[in-house]
């Protein structure tokens, strides 16, 4: 290894870059995507914020002002929550438009996440997306291959090949010095980009945790420059083994569309047939099999909950519910939300881990796929990733049973059972509820989400220097 | 002479047809028809498997409904049971699954207000949903583009840039028709390759030999003609086939994926739909505050609409059935402005993206496709407002019940008016053929142009 010597092909390579007029002009057209992506993914998620707070202080208020009321009718009245974009979601979208945007709270029912972005779409979100990851994910690479396919494979045409390895230089020299110059290009004319477009991102979004938001900046710009440099060493690697600079990009250009369309896709797919996911219908019929077999609060004879008045009958030494301190229906009404949240949340859980190793398809195939590797780290980092998804899902689920829990113990202390349905209580006893607050997914599990990602980039930017190594002692590609 | 060229089209044809690029490019797109035939199947499979199990579920679930309530009245019991309605796919749907994998094709509703219950969503993976499905519309809608590029992008560059060119031009009688006879092989051949993945589709597929199934057709043969044109277009600038190749590359790049992607920023901000939380906030609360108020005016509303109710008497001072379900009517009523606002927002969106893609083959193709399969969104909504007609029917049918106190056990309770799916909707596609012909017209006079003087009158090309 010649240092000097594999500085000074990567200066020439930088030069020559810049010295093409093509280079500019993708570039310019690049920027001009980025800027028109990251301005309107900024605008449109702000705009959908304010609207989503708009929603949520009307119904934060319609409850503050509720009349005296009896506390299972404000259990039915419920509490809707909607769903806020993350400060980096401007930047990714990642699943977002895909999720509900809203949920409605009541007790006894957890409803599913409602009204995204997708159904109320004709179709045409389905091409794709278009934000500032998408153009580093999917065009810059283009950009690599269309400013270096002929990096090696047009030294060999014109013969100046042999002439640098009669010299000093060794193939590999060559090649490093290639992969060096062509890196040192899309850093320099993407990264300052990526940085900015984030920060300036970052500094319109208020109220965001800053250290914790300057660790995801500063880990989404090493992932893409890794990523920058994988696709660079796949593209002088691609070069060097070709005999002509046209094979080269004919040969780059199918590589684009397998890891771009095909590999995804096939992904996906794949992983959604090997590990199937029930329908609704499905889905709910198990959960109800599984509560009437637990304890039916409406069936008088249920054993459980016969059982329960026993107890109940016997801890208070009185021989009828009419007799106890406490509402009996309300202690009922709890019983049976305990039994339904767990076995819901059971069976959630499952779904959510069928969901899991459906996409664990995708991560593995990030070793076979690099777009696949940062397609996710970048949607865990901009927190547009499934795990903040569920954590919505999950902590919403939360708050729903803690505010059915308070309202039912209102109802047992405070709502005699003789005459139960005609009593009502203050309302100040729902004002003093807390709001619901959505806790990200922290940082930590962001990372541990996107480990095998992280590991399959590591292990394509080291395989792509061993291969470039391999490749430059084989003298067929010289 | 006419003789020696037949011959020659023959020899250039079959070494074209036995070429490496032919035969890899048929092998793959084959591969992924494979994987787009089993993939629309297992969906929509599954689809119907799921609704083909509805009446068992509504039978079992209204049996053990009824069982619960046997000592109350009709008016109690109702609020429980929910009423299962479905969505069939149409037969196509299997080649366009288009929005069907996102939105839900099952909807239960109770005789609670409508409003609140139709936009719940089907259990998915989002991750499944972003990456989109690999059916046999996509295929046809974004990998033939590449095939006929991959066909295209060399067909004279590469004899040009071997020096056989100028051979060719000396020999020759007139360069016109053996250019048109080396386009005329690969028009054929990637002719030949659509017809043959689509009647394997209609095979695999088992789409019925109608109307529908030929209106695919009508849509995607001028689609694959305009990406030949396309092709010809970049050919007959007369540039070397890395231009011709990373330029079509760079225009597949950016009908298929940018356009698009710009398009459907411009629909969110054109036509955004703040009505969804709007709905759902006024249903709840027109529904809620009705608890707190006098029993009258809740009644009137909904004695304006069904008169026939006025002679039962509701009790001022306590609950009643039929005041809890007038309650639950109302809610719907003081939605109804801002839900009729949404889905004329949703019709908007569907005519906005049709007037974006006049400019953009790949979008119109993708919607009349969806549209022939009944898969967009357009269909969505037909299905959304036969569940809200099929709850007013269930409303309807228990009402008479509710009002009379009738005791639970005494009535048939499937005996409601059974729910009627939407059936297929054949919508025009005239504008759509239309769009893409004028884009085909035109691109074949640019690159008729293009020949002329790159090819025909100049004497010496520059790459030669």
């Amino acid at each position: 290894m010649h240092f000097k010597l594999i500085r000074t092909i990567a200066r020439q390579e930088w030069n020559s870059v810049f010295r093409s007029k093509t280079t500019f002009v993708l570039f310019f057209v690049l920027l001009a995507v980025s800027l028109l992506a990251v301005y309107t993914g900024w605008q449109y998620a702000g705009k959908f914020n304010l609207q989503q707070a708009a929603a949520s202080s009307e119904v934060h208020k319609q409850w503050m002002s509720q009349p005296n009321r009896h506390p299972h009718r404000v259990a039915h009245y419920g509490y809707l929550v909607f769903r806020e974009k993350s400060p980096l979601s401007f930047f990714d979208f990642g699943l977002d438009s895909y999720v509900g945007n809203s949920v409605f709270l009541e007790a006894h029912r957890q409803n599913t996440l409602n009204m995204s972005e997708a159904g109320f779409s004709n179709g045409m979100l389905r091409f794709g997306e278009l934000s500032m990851a998408m153009v580093l994910q999917l065009l810059v690479p283009l950009f690599i291959i269309f400013i270096g396919f002929q990096t090696v494979s047009g030294l060999k045409e014109n013969g100046v090949l042999k002439i640098l390895l009669c010299q000093r230089a060794s193939y590999m020299d060559v090649l490093v010095g290639k992969t060096a110059g062509l890196t040192a290009v899309t850093w320099s004319l993407f990264l300052p980009l990526l940085i900015l477009g984030l920060a300036a991102g970052i500094t319109l979004v208020p109220g965001s945790a800053a250290a914790d938001m300057a660790i995801r900046i500063v880990l989404i710009v090493f992932s893409y420059a890794v990523y920058f440099l994988i696709i660079t060493l796949i593209v002088v690697t691609v070069s060097a083994m070709s005999s002509s600079a046209k094979n080269a990009l004919i040969l780059l250009v199918l590589i684009w569309m397998l890891f771009f369309v095909v590999m995804p896709k096939s992904a996906q797919t794949l992983g959604s047939s090997l590990f199937e996911a029930p329908g609704k219908i499905e889905f709910e019929r198990a959960i109800e099999a599984d509560v009437s077999e637990a304890g039916d609060s409406h069936n008088p004879d249920d054993p459980h909950f016969a059982n329960l008045k026993a107890r109940t009958l016997k801890k208070h030494g009185v021989d009828s519910i009419q007799a106890l301190p406490l509402n009996y229906g309300a202690l009922v009404m709890q019983e049976g939300e305990n039994i339904t949240s767990a076995i819901f949340n059971r069976h959630f859980d499952r779904l959510i881990s069928t969901y899991k190793s459906q996409n664990a398809v995708s991560t593995a195939f990030g070793f076979a796929d690099p777009f696949l590797a940062i397609r996710n780290i970048s949607m865990n980092l901009a927190g547009t990733d499934f795990d903040s998804f569920t954590a919505f899902q999950k902590q919403t689920e939360q708050f729903r049973f803690e505010k059915t829990k308070r309202l039912n113990n209102i109802h047992l202390t405070q709502v005699s059972f003789k005459n139960n349905a005609t009593q009502r209580v203050s309302a100040k006893n729902f004002r003093e509820m807390p709001d619901f607050i959505f806790q990200p997914v922290p940082i930590g599990q962001n990372l541990i989400a996107s480990s095998a990602s992280l590991i399959a980039l590591l292990f394509w930017a080291a395989g792509g220097f061993i291969v470039l190594n391999i490749v430059s002692s084989k003298l067929k590609y010289q | 002479m006419m003789i020696t060229s037949r011959k020659v089209l023959m020899l250039e044809a079959k070494n074209f047809v036995l070429g490496r690029t032919v035969l890899t490019g048929t092998a793959f797109l084959l591969i992924f028809a494979a994987y787009g035939f089993f993939y629309g199947n297992h969906l929509i499979g599954q689809h119907q498997k799921t609704i083909h199990k509805i009446p068992q579920v509504q039978k079992e679930h209204l049996q053990e409904i009824v069982e619960h309530g046997s000592k109350a009245t009709v008016g109690t019991t109702a609020y429980y049971p929910f009423f299962y309605t479905s969505n069939p796919p149409a037969p196509w749907a299997r080649f366009a699954i288009g929005q069907r994998d996102v939105n839900p094709y099952t909807l239960k509703v109770k005789m609670l207000a409508i409003e609140g219950q139709l936009y719940d969503s089907e259990l998915n993976n989002p991750l499944t949903l972003l990456v989109g499905n690999l059916d046999t519309s996509f295929i046809f809608i974004f990998l033939f583009p590449l095939l006929i590029i991959a066909l295209l992008y060399n067909v004279i560059s590469d004899e040009v840039e071997s020096g056989v060119w100028k051979f060719v031009r000396t020999t020759t009688g007139s360069i016109g028709q053996t250019i048109a006879g080396k386009l005329l092989i690969r028009y054929t051949v990637v002719i030949l390759i659509t017809l043959a993945i689509f009647a394997l589709s209609v095979i695999a597929l088992q789409l019925p030999l109608t109307g529908p199934t030929f209106q695919l057709m009508l849509i995607l043969l001028p689609y694959v003609l305009f990406w030949l044109l396309v092709g010809t277009l970049v050919v007959g600038m007369g540039k070397s086939s890395a231009f011709n190749a990373t330029t079509l590359v760079c225009v597949w790049i950016f009908l298929a994926i940018l356009f698009p992607g710009i398009a459907n920023i411009a629909v969110n901000i054109a036509v955004p739909v703040p009505e969804a939380a709007e709905t759902a906030l006024r249903q709840r609360e027109g529904y809620h505050k009705k608890w707190d108020l006098p029993k009258g005016p809740t009644m009137e509303k909904f004695y304006a609409v069904y008169p026939q109710y006025r002679k039962y008497p509701i009790a001022k001072d306590k609950y009643s059935p039929g005041w809890y379900y007038a309650m639950q009517f109302s809610g719907d009523l003081e939605s109804a402005h801002s839900a009729v606002k949404l889905f004329e927002k949703l019709h908007q969106r569907q005519l906005f993206s049709e007037t974006i893609g006049v400019f953009n083959p790949v979008i119109t193709a993708q919607q009349a496709l969806n549209k022939i399969a009944n898969t967009d969104l357009a269909s969505q909504v037909r299905y959304l407002e036969s569940v809200r007609t099929h709850h007013r029917q269930i409303r309807e049918y228990f009402y008479p019940f509710i009002f009379e106190n009738v005791p639970t056990s005494n009535i048939d309770w499937a005996g409601y008016p059974a729910y009627k799916p939407v059936g297929y909707v054949a919508e025009p596609l005239a504008s759509s053929v239309a769009s893409i012909a004028v884009w085909n017209i035109l691109l074949a006079a640019c690159a008729l142009f293009l020949f002329k003087i790159n090819f025909i009158q100049s004497k010496d090309l520059q790459n030669a």
